[in-house]
């Protein structure tokens, strides 16, 4: 359960570490990349509450989402036309409604629990 | 699955600080004091006076050449080649000078005769003839600057100088001198010119205009051909 956390918090410290720094114009494309990998983290722990978990599912959205999202927001950068917000549309839409089912789950199971404990 | 989970964690993770990085303006307080500040603005003032150095050999490098590019063979080539084309009459010439108007004589017009459209050839040559005798320089009818090789003639009952034809009446005739006591003779002279009664025969009328310091006569257009000329050969015979 801890190995998640962990592995977000050796990220975030060997990104701040590097000092690694990309130009203005592709931060765009980074802001929406990192929409989807939240998207993605947040729908892979709720499949995993839900016990419908598919590791290659999980990877490969991983990854394809990324790069819809980033050639949308190239696409949108060359058409004239903002369409990386409808990738943020998107993606913030079901980040909200992930969290609202992780949410659930976790209460009906801290709900059981309490029940199970005070039944015992 | 823990691994791949953890795995993914960790490139949001660096993507996020990333981002974070990215985003984020570097604030750096300048927090030097005033002693500090007058050691930076030496070191400045110092590679001032060093780049000024630098530059001054330079500077002097760029003048010894220009002034041998003033004294060379090409310059003299150039200016000779300005001041003939200045001659030929294919730059345009500012300077002092007169303005003639060639207009129809409205009272004729009255009396019922036909109103004059265009000058005679024949007029303007006088015309252009005269103005040469009383040391006009430069000469252009209509527009048209006049060179040694100009022809007015008449070519299907229009009046054409160069091929160019005239417009309708009144023209302008400009006319530039030397100086501007040139123009004020050429001015007097005109005034009282046998012109003035011959374009009147033909019902024109020749208004002069008084002397002024600044007549811009344009260049001549057309290609100049030389037909009869040849260059001379060095060690020819001739």
């Amino acid at each position: 359960m801890w190995l998640p956390v962990i592995g977000l918090i050796i990220g975030i410290m060997l990104g701040l570490m590097t000092e690694i720094r990309i130009p203005e114009e592709y931060s765009n494309y980074l802001s929406i990349a990192v929409l989807a990998a939240l998207d993605t983290l947040f729908g892979g722990i709720r499949a995993y509450l839900q016990n419908i978990y598919d590791e290659k599912v999980f990877v490969s959205g991983f990854f394809f989402n990324i790069i819809l999202a980033a050639s949308l927001a190239f696409l949108g950068v060359h058409l004239g036309v903002d369409l990386y917000l409808a990738a943020v549309f998107a993606f913030g839409v079901r980040l909200f409604q992930n969290i609202a089912v992780i949410r659930r789950i976790l209460l009906t199971k801290w709900s059981t629990s309490k029940e199970k404990l005070e039944k015992s | 699955m823990k691994i791949s989970f953890t795995l993914i964690a960790a490139i949001v993770g660096f993507m996020i600080a990333i981002q974070f990085q990215t985003v984020k303006k570097p604030v750096e307080r300048d927090t030097r004091d005033i002693w500090q500040l007058r050691e930076a603005l030496l070191k400045e003032k110092e590679l001032q006076s060093k780049l000024l150095m630098e530059i001054r050999p330079i500077d002097e490098k760029l003048a010894a050449y220009d002034s041998k590019r003033t004294q060379s063979k090409e310059q003299a080539l150039r200016d000779t080649f300005q001041e003939l084309k200045v001659e030929a009459g294919l730059t345009e010439v500012t300077g002092p000078g007169i303005t003639l108007v060639i207009e129809p004589v409205m009272e004729d017009i009255q009396l019922g005769s036909p109103r004059a459209k265009t000058v005679s050839p024949d007029l303007l040559q006088r015309l252009r003839n005269e103005l040469n005798m009383y040391e006009a320089k430069y000469t252009a009818i209509d527009g048209q600057r006049l060179i040694n090789t100009s022809v007015i003639r008449d070519i299907n009952n229009e009046t054409k100088i160069d091929g160019h034809t005239i417009r309708d009446l009144p023209i302008e005739v400009k006319v530039v001198t030397d100086d501007i006591n040139t123009a004020e003779k050429l001015y007097n002279r005109m005034k009282v010119s046998k012109s003035r009664d011959e374009f009147f025969t033909e019902s024109l009328r020749l208004n002069i205009s008084s002397p002024s310091p600044t007549i811009t006569i344009p260049a001549y257009v057309n290609p100049i051909r030389v037909r009869y000329m040849e260059p001379v050969t060095e060690g020819g015979g001739s």
